[in-house]
């Protein structure tokens, strides 16, 4: 890892650890966002991270990214991080002005979005945007068109996630836009869904490391539960996922190539599916309280794992690819789209 | 408790590795091109001697050992390049498989020089097949409780006792056999030796274990009063364990523990086209992610083992994984065949062929070389659980 990626690794590491407790978790349920956090991340130019120098940003790498929502989500952060990192470099990137507070980031498909230069939408209705009614700015993004809205024109009707966190309903009539041509949409896709997945790799990893630890505290028969080999497979099967979604991920968030991200999507989605599965397993009934921190992680895996496309959309994308070539071909193919290196 | 920090660097891979890749490539086309690489109708490693020593005369054989042996000196990354290109294209590797893989490496580290000269330069040619003598009637996953043993005599060894799964003894030349020396006073694991054995000694009795998928790979190998000579040890006696713990590890994170079905994905594509219905699209690309899963980690521990890092445990995943994988492709590709309606009328009648093979094939590889309790007890124990 470079030494500026690990510096703001730890310096984010460090704000969750100052501005971030169990009750913020909480209270994001209540609709209540962790200002605490936000305003210390932006004191340190997070939410600019991916914004160029010359825009007033850090210009850093996606990868540089997701270190940083890799250590969100192990902290269960609340809150649209995600959007507007990326929601801010959108912005700077079609030409407008950032945003002075939070964006929320929505892609939609086969709505009738409004034409470039137009300055209204007529009628629209937007679905399970993130903390629609605490943000300042939210974009649409609609195939090759970006739309930049005021999140205080729009009414809210209040939704939530599995993980308990607004994903709210949006309406509005003749609504004022900015809507820009963009020359990739699914590039953007693309960042958004890698982005997501190191958040979900934190996410696992904290569920994973608190479960080996819970199997040496947790005493049945007389000793602890992490000495029975049941309890043992299911672990370490739960560590292979870990290992091969994370080397996938970080490939991917590397390389930035189509295929690897597509494909660290898909594997990841089996690893956030085991991890929901063996976590509470091997917490037994003690993991099925509210009040027990295992499942601030297992249900924003669970909020989280089908963001930004499905694990079933990338595994079409993914086949897709692939799906033409000839026996002999095949091979090649996979083998020269797929893989990340050192240097 | 403390847990283990999981995690995995991206592979260093060497710019020379690309173009071998191209090389090894051009190879194939031009065995092909040849009539000498038929498409396969089973899965496994085929036996081609002559493939051996065309593979060889190339110096992709024992390419990472030291020149003197007749090694290249080249990467492990590079290996599991020519590993990884010629297991993707079926090329028949058996006859050199296992020397190059473990034997070759267990004699340079701890043979004698007489013993390198002796096998290595003749292991790189082709020429060589080595075999493994270490499971027993008696002794599956618990290796240590193996009853062959040998006793010392004026001048060298007596071998007694039963080896079987011995892959390709039928053809090999030596195996390195795994026997009791001496009666462990402690641990079991002590008292265990390595020795390399001529199979046509007399003594020696090899006879077939036919396996379900009806193929003649395993051979079970009967030593009677084998006697063999003091240059027969490799390495210290009563350190076996520790040899074979060393070697057991080269064995676990190659690109062998995930493309044993492969073929058969190819084979699939060559028969799909972009008509497929979602769900084929949706099972497919999910193979096709957990495979560059498995390719990205089984190359980082390639990476790893070649900076001279410990990659146990994560050796042991890369098998454990795998293995799984390979075995749920087969799957896979069955409801995707039924699914699109492949086979039927006599269609893709090659898919069909290997379809079943694999079926039947498959028990094995969650077993062979570890089974993945054994190898999940090993990641267990990385973590911090035992």
């Amino acid at each position: 890892m470079s030494e500026h990626r690990i510096f703001f690794r730890e310096t984010v590491e460090r704000i969750l650890a100052d501005a971030l407790d169990k009750a913020d978790i909480d209270a994001a349920e209540e609709r209540v966002l962790p200002a605490g956090l936000y305003d210390a991340l932006s004191e340190n130019g997070i939410p600019l991270m991916l914004v160029p120098e010359d825009k007033g940003g850090i210009g850093a790498t996606v990868a540089d990214a997701a270190a940083i929502l890799r250590a969100a989500g192990e902290a269960a952060a609340p809150g649209p991080i995600l959007d507007t990192m990326l929601g801010q470099q959108l912005l700077a990137g079609s030409g407008l002005e950032l945003a002075s507070g939070l964006i929320s980031l929505v892609f939609v498909d086969g709505l009738d979005v409004p034409e470039p230069g137009a300055e209204h939408w007529r009628d629209a209705t937007i679905h399970a945007v993130p903390w629609g009614a605490a943000v300042e700015k939210v974009l649409v993004v609609a195939g090759s068109r970006l739309i930049v809205t005021n999140a205080a024109d729009w009414t809210v009707t209040p939704e939530r996630d599995a993980a308990g966190e607004p994903r709210d309903t949006l309406s509005a009539r003749s609504l004022p836009v900015t809507v820009i041509a963009l020359a990739d949409g699914d590039a953007w896709l693309r960042t958004a869904a890698i982005l997501r997945a190191a958040q979900c790799l934190g996410a696992i990893e904290w569920a994973f490391r608190r479960s080996v630890e819970y199997t040496g505290e947790r005493k049945q028969f007389g000793r602890e539960i992490g000495k029975f080999q049941a309890i043992q497979q299911m672990l370490a099967e739960l560590a292979g996922h870990l290992l091969a979604s994370a080397g996938l991920v970080e490939a991917a968030a590397e390389a930035m190539n189509p295929q690897l991200i597509a494909a660290a999507r898909s594997r990841l989605g089996d690893a956030i599916d085991a991890t929901i599965t063996i976590t509470h397993q091997v917490h037994g009934a003690m993991g099925f309280s509210l009040e027990y921190a295992l499942n601030s992680r297992t249900r924003r895996l669970m909020a989280w794992r089908d963001d930004f496309g499905s694990t079933l959309y990338w595994r079409r994308l993914l086949a897709r690819e692939f799906i033409h070539l000839d026996r002999e071909a095949f091979w090649p193919a996979v083998s020269d789209a797929g893989l990340a290196t050192v240097g | 408790m403390s847990v283990a920090q999981l995690s995995i660097e991206l592979p260093e891979l060497p710019p020379e590795a690309e173009t071998l890749r191209r090389e090894i490539r051009m190879f194939i086309a031009e065995e092909r091109e040849a009539g000498r690489l038929p498409p396969p109708r089973k899965i496994g490693l085929g036996f081609d001697r002559e493939m051996s020593r065309r593979i060889g005369a190339r110096g992709w054989i024992g390419m990472t050992w030291p020149k003197a042996y007749g090694g290249q000196e080249r990467t492990a990354l590079e290996r599991y390049v020519v590993t990884e290109e010629l297991l993707a294209a079926a090329v028949p590797v058996g006859a050199h498989w296992v020397a190059d893989r473990q034997s070759g490496p267990v004699l340079l580290k701890f043979g004698t020089e007489v013993q390198r000269r002796a096998y290595l330069p003749r292991i790189v040619t082709g020429d060589l097949t080595f075999s493994i003598g270490m499971s027993e009637p008696e002794s599956g996953s618990d290796l240590a409780s193996l009853k062959a043993r040998a006793e010392k005599v004026d001048g060298g060894w007596r071998i007694n006792g039963r080896k079987i799964w011995t892959t390709n003894a039928h053809h090999a030349q030596y195996m390195i056999v795994l026997v009791r020396t001496s009666e462990a006073t402690g641990s079991r694991h002590e008292g265990i030796s390595q020795l390399i054995v001529d199979l046509s000694l007399p003594g020696v009795t090899i006879s077939p274990i036919v396996s379900m998928a009806n193929e003649h790979d395993f051979n079970e190998v009967l030593f009677e009063d084998v006697v063999v000579g003091e240059d027969a040890l490799i390495g210290k006696e009563g350190n076996g364990w520790n040899q074979v713990s060393a070697e057991l590890a080269l064995e676990r994170s190659g690109p062998e523990r995930w493309l044993s079905s492969f073929r058969l994905v190819s084979e699939l594509v060559g028969a799909l086209g972009p008509e497929a219905q979602s769900s084929t699209q949706e099972e497919l690309g999910r193979v096709l992610s957990h495979l560059l899963a498995l390719r990205q980690l089984s190359m980082s521990v390639a990476s790893m083992i070649q900076q001279g890092k410990s990659a146990n445990m994560e050796a042991s995943i890369v098998k454990d994984l795998g293995t799984k994988f390979e075995q749920e492709t087969v799957r896979v590709v069955r409801n995707i065949i039924s699914a699109e309606d492949l086979t039927a009328n006599g269609r893709e009648d090659r898919l069909r062929a290997l379809l079943i093979h694999a079926q039947q094939y498959a028990p094995a590889f969650t077993i062979r070389g570890g089974t993945n309790e054994i190898l999940r007890g090993i990641i267990a124990k990385g973590i911090g659980l035992r």
